[in-house]
């Protein structure tokens, strides 16, 4: 899952994201408003984007206001050393779905990251179940018809994004953007390559390949429905 | 004791004084008038007795009632007549005299003729009593209307103080918090002048409260910037699953540790430079030697960056100042320059006189400070956009604040062959 990170100060930018990296996220870092506009403009793959509102350049309300004024509707979570209540208001207002004030905890600032990317995809429970599979993004755990499979970092996150949208076919080139950030070397096949090792543990049929469009997991049929009544 | 009371009193006491004073004197006056008026009485009846035959008893006389006394002595010396029941007054030489008889004071006219003595007399109390009546009869009046001035001055006073009591109201019902000036319009010309005066110490005191909120607003929101960096680099240790990971993250969690403390000592010296007024004295303070004591104490840091420093011109400069402050505006020259320039640079400080002016002059080979920032560079808590994250943002207001503190101008350009900043301090020389 691809995130943006808005922040300015270096310390606090390099931490985060290290951090959320190690949580399997992938993360786009900018340092002031301008950059921020155009990687919002240019990469269209964005879970989630955390946005500090002291920035050089352009401010992050300005950056939030022209944002949603494009249409754009990905979860903004805002990190701000401003803890006023007409900063957050005016925050929530410009469109922002959350608010962080420094300074935070990295588990919180993960557990809200999780909480926005879910709410944003209409889903109430923290567990994402589809197809057979149940996806747990807090622990990265995954099982598949009843049995706890593991799965590598990028594996979950090719998974996660399969699952986001339950039966939605997402292309390479999509799923790509998704798994990989600026600088990341991506080997031509790699996306073939995960769906092949995720295929070893799971069976050919938990991911579908539909010809000359990309990959879809299917809804689970009928062993899928009795395992989830006996688990 | 309140002016109203002492104004009171005042002024009663001074009426009653009046008063009395008039008083007196009317007694005085009145009472020399009656005795002139009554002597003459007397006169004028011996002197019609005189005129009478006095073979007989004056029976002619109408009775005279205990006002008066006649008395007749013939020529032997024998008393012929006496008008009075009780012991006959004395026989005098002749004009006035005053006697006591039975311990009444009497009024005497003894007129003598050859063949006889006659005496008229009346007691003195009756003339000392009109005189007394006259003078009570101008004291009562003004003993009687005391109540009343009383109370008109004091509701006299009472208005002319009222500005007071109203200004008092108004600073009775202040909220400590505003210190908004007290209304100055209408008062008199007594109090207005203290009004102004004291509007004018609640607007330094207004500024100084508002620039030492601003600062600790500020300082608040900064201190959250390195405190996120020290809370998610524990974070990263506490996940840490590797020795090389958990390495990574105490060096990380070191220099952040390093940015926070280093944040406070410029919050700090910034605090105390803050009330202005407050510098220290001034005294003659050679900005030569200020520069290479600041040299000596950042020398591990410009080795530790492998940054050259130059000293390029050292000459006596002497300024009147404050030393600290100005140690602290060198130091923050040359902390930023080193801090800012990359390894293998060269920081150039020089500190010398010339034409009538002091100079500090500092020169690095960094990034400089693009001229659309340079004005913005000196705002508190203001870092260059992508600048490295272990500035305080508060450097160049140091420098700003102990400029102005003593009246010199700071100047940023770029360095000698266009690259990097110079920063140029310009003091009124005191030599």
């Amino acid at each position: 899952m691809r995130l943006l990170l808005v922040e300015d100060d270096v310390m606090i930018g390099a931490g985060v994201r290290a951090g959320l990296r190690q949580d399997g996220y992938v993360v786009d870092w900018v340092q002031d408003g301008t950059a921020a506009e155009l990687a919002l403009k240019t990469e269209p793959a964005y879970a989630l984007v955390l946005l500090d509102l002291g920035l050089p350049g352009k401010d992050g309300f300005a950056l939030l206001e022209s944002l949603r004024r494009r249409g754009n509707r990905v979860p903004v979570l805002v990190i701000t050393a401003r803890d006023a209540v007409a900063d957050r208001v005016r925050g929530l207002d410009l469109g922002a779905d959350d608010y962080l004030v420094k300074p935070f905890e990295l588990d919180e600032l993960a557990a809200r990251i999780r909480a926005l990317v879910r709410r944003n995809a209409g889903r109430a429970q923290a567990v994402i179940e589809f197809g057979g599979f149940r996806v747990d993004p807090s622990t990265h755990k995954v099982s598949y018809l009843g049995r706890e499979i593991s799965v590598s970092g990028r594996e979950f996150s090719l998974l996660q994004a399969l699952l986001d949208r339950p039966g939605q076919t997402l292309s390479r080139a999509q799923l790509e953007e998704r798994l990989y950030g600026w600088g990341e070397e991506v080997a031509s096949n790699c996306i073939e390559v995960h769906i092949h090792n995720l295929r070893r543990k799971l069976g050919d049929r938990a991911i579908r390949t539909v010809r000359g469009v990309g990959y879809v997991i299917d809804e689970a049929e009928a062993p899928c429905r009795s395992v989830a009544s006996s688990s | 004791m309140s002016i109203r009371r002492k104004l009171l009193l005042a002024l009663l006491g001074a009426l009653l004084a009046t008063g009395i004073a008039a008083s007196g004197a009317t007694w005085f006056a009145v009472r020399k008038e009656a005795n002139d008026l009554f002597d003459y009485h007397l006169e004028q009846m011996a002197l019609s007795l005189g005129d009478q035959p006095l073979a007989a008893p004056v029976d002619f006389l109408p009775p005279l009632g205990q006002d008066y006394a006649i008395q007749v002595w013939d020529a032997s010396g024998m008393l012929a007549y006496y008008s009075r029941n009780g012991a006959p007054l004395p026989l005098r030489s002749a004009g006035f005299d005053t006697v006591s008889v039975g311990g009444e004071d009497w009024r005497v006219f003894t007129l003598q003729s050859p063949d006889r003595t006659i005496q008229v007399a009346a007691p003195v109390t009756l003339r000392s009593g009109r005189a007394a009546a006259m003078a009570l009869r101008i004291l009562v009046p003004i003993l009687a209307s005391i109540p009343l001035y009383g109370l008109l001055i004091w509701l006299i006073v009472g208005e002319g103080l009222r500005p007071l009591t109203v200004i008092a109201g108004a600073i009775r019902r202040r909220d400590p918090g505003t210190l908004q000036p007290l209304p100055q319009a209408g008062l008199p010309e007594e109090v207005a002048p203290m009004v102004s005066e004291l509007n004018a110490l609640l607007g330094r005191l207004r500024e100084a409260l508002e620039r030492q909120k601003r600062f600790t607003a500020d300082a608040a929101h900064e201190l959250r910037s390195p405190l996120t960096a020290l809370q998610v680099q524990l974070d990263m240790m506490a996940r840490a699953r590797s020795p090389e990971e958990s390495r990574a993250a105490l060096d990380a969690l070191r220099s952040g540790m390093k940015r926070a403390g280093r944040l406070v000592e410029q919050m700090l010296t910034m605090a105390r430079l803050e009330p202005r007024r407050e510098l220290a004295p001034r005294a003659c303070v050679q900005l030569e030697q200020i520069a290479s004591e600041v040299v000596g104490g950042l020398e591990p840091l410009a080795e530790a960056r492998r940054i050259e420093l130059r000293l390029e011109r050292l000459e006596p400069s002497a300024v009147q100042g404050d030393a600290q402050a100005l140690h602290a505006l060198v130091r923050n020259l040359l902390d930023n320059a080193i801090r800012y320039t990359p390894a293998g640079g060269v920081v150039r400080l020089s500190a010398f006189a010339e034409q009538g002016e002091a100079l500090v002059i500092v020169e690095d080979s960094g990034p400089g400070i693009p001229a659309a920032e340079r004005a913005r560079v000196f705002d508190r808590f203001y870092r260059l956009p992508g600048s490295s994250a272990e500035g305080s943002g508060l450097g160049l207001a140091i420098v700003r604040q102990v400029a102005d503190a003593h009246g010199a101008q700071v100047a940023l350009d770029d360095g000698a062959d266009g690259k990097g900043l110079r920063v140029t301090v310009r003091f009124k020389s005191s030599t």
